[in-house]
């Protein structure tokens, strides 16, 4: 292979050949991005307010979780009120007493009435212990119908209570189920959208059914990439959706911007046979 | 066939992820690039070398000393002399050969002296020669072998693409980024040799016409002496 008269320049001919290739290597890692391109959103975003918000106006979208995956409007306002936990606790503490009294009430209703207006002209004691005289069975219950008339009272302010929540709540949900109205709409503006670019075929028999989070930014383009969380089972049926997602950027957003952090990530269900 | 799209296309991985056939041919392309670069610079050095020699070489002929002098020179040298000092030294060793026979005709001592140079001549010629037919092979050949990479690895890219459904670029893409990278190495062992082998030969013809110029010159010389 060399020639004997070659033998004192070959090994610096050899290292010089390795230096070469080194160079290409190098050449050919710093020269070429080999990183598949993502392009890096630098987006700020911004939102514009008319006027400094209230402050003491309680925010309805927090006290609201809309991000649910298929909200029903009836069942929520029901809900609603029940979403308190003290006062169905203190109900239930209550409401043996009250199941026991219950029975009596009818009966009780009026003497109880009677003895808060006597109460109330303070002559409890002396017309208390009359009538207890008067009905020597209902002396045991005396105190007992003291304290079941202080229940009563507190079961009534805390129905007076619960109505004002209530109604309260009423107001806030109202405003914020037209909102939310506006969100479901939009929300399915966007799955019918994405509906329209899945390749059905791909999905095959049977109704999967797939999830994906997806984050947006405010034009309607994605923030990155949709996130699969549920798989439907067959790869090609996720990827199919994905690039569904993806083909129909930009997604249809409501013109009010102040809703737009409701869109900000969304949870899509896809069930694509359906 | 990887279904998600390959974000990682590092150089490496693009190589390890080659089907088999494409990593032998990339493997082959870059051994023979390291041995055509090797090559090209044991080429570099001794076609220097064989130049700087036939210059200084030339001097000391031209300089008008005695050629028995400078015959000894040669041969007290430990070394033996390359390039135009060799056939000097087998031209003239012939001739004071035949010389010290009697009853020798002028036209055969100058004619064995003439073999003897063109012997000389011819191995040097040779050596000037060494790895010349591998870099012109390497300059044809490894295109070619680059090229096999690149379809064969395109056409796996593009077998895998018939069991999906809905083609997309990124299906392909990586397939075929790997395979051209055997196309690159392939042209970059083959670019630098076509070059080399192109200046070599021109640098060896221009060598071997000193050398044939000084055997002609040097019979005269002959001559005149006999």
């Amino acid at each position: 292979m060399i020639r004997s008269f070659e033998k004192e320049v070959s090994w610096r001919a050899g290292g010089l050949a390795i230096v070469v290739h080194l160079a290409l290597l190098g050449a050919l890692l710093i020269s070429f991005n080999w990183k598949a391109a993502h392009p890096v959103l630098n987006v700020t975003e911004v939102e514009l307010w008319d006027s400094l918000p209230n402050l003491q106006a309680p925010p309805p979208i927090p006290a609201k979780p809309i991000i649910e995956e298929q909200p029903t409007p009836a069942p929520e306002v029901k809900e609603e009120p029940k979403a308190e936990p003290e006062p169905v606790v203190k109900q239930e503490a209550k409401i043996d007493i009250a199941l026991e009294k219950k029975q009596k009430e009818l009966e009780q209703k009026k003497i109880a009435d009677k003895l808060k207006k006597e109460l109330a002209l303070e002559q409890k004691k002396q017309l208390a212990s009359l009538q207890a005289e008067s009905r020597k069975d209902q002396m045991a219950n005396n105190d007992k119908s003291l304290k079941e008339k202080e229940a009563l009272k507190k079961i009534q302010q805390e129905a007076l209570a619960e109505d004002k929540a209530q109604s309260d709540q009423q107001l806030l949900s109202a405003k914020a189920s037209a909102n939310a109205g506006v969100v479901d709409e939009f929300k399915s503006k966007i799955q019918a959208k994405i509906r329209t670019k899945v390749n059905k075929a791909l999905c095959g028999i049977g109704n999967p059914e797939l999830k994906f989070d997806i984050a947006l930014l405010p034009t309607g383009e994605l923030s990155g990439t949709p996130k699969l969380v549920k798989s439907s089972g067959t790869a090609v049926c996720d990827e199919a959706v994905e690039r569904a997602i993806m083909a129909s950027q930009p997604l249809p957003l409501p013109a009010d911007s102040s809703l737009f952090s409701q869109f900000r990530s969304l949870k899509l269900i896809f069930r694509p046979n359906e | 066939m990887t279904v998600s799209v390959a974000n990682d296309m590092s150089i490496f991985s693009l190589v390890a992820g080659a089907s088999l056939p494409v990593q032998l041919v990339l493997v082959v392309l870059i051994i023979t690039s390291l041995f055509s670069w090797w090559y090209i610079f044991i080429k570099l050095a001794t076609i220097k070398r064989a130049e700087t020699n036939a210059e200084d070489f030339e001097n000391a002929f031209w300089a008008g000393g005695d050629l028995n002098k400078l015959f000894e020179s040669l041969t007290a040298n430990r070394r033996k002399p390359q390039g135009m000092a060799s056939i000097f030294e087998a031209g003239f060793k012939e001739y004071v050969r035949h010389k010290k026979q009697p009853r020798m005709e002028v036209s055969d001592v100058m004619e064995g002296a003439r073999r003897a140079m063109r012997a000389a001549y011819n191995r040097e010629l040779d050596d000037l020669d060494a790895h010349l037919p591998f870099l012109a092979s390497v300059g044809s050949v490894s295109p070619y072998i680059g090229l096999f990479g690149t379809v064969w690895g395109i056409m796996n890219a593009f077998r895998g693409l018939s069991n999906v459904a809905q083609a997309t670029l990124s299906q392909v893409a990586p397939g075929i980024a790997e395979a051209l990278v055997a196309t690159a190495i392939g042209l970059f062992a083959a670019i630098p040799a076509v070059i080399a082998y192109n200046r070599f030969a021109s640098s060896v013809d221009r060598l071997s016409v000193r050398y044939e110029s000084f055997m002609e010159e040097f019979t005269n010389i002959l001559q005149r002496k006999s």
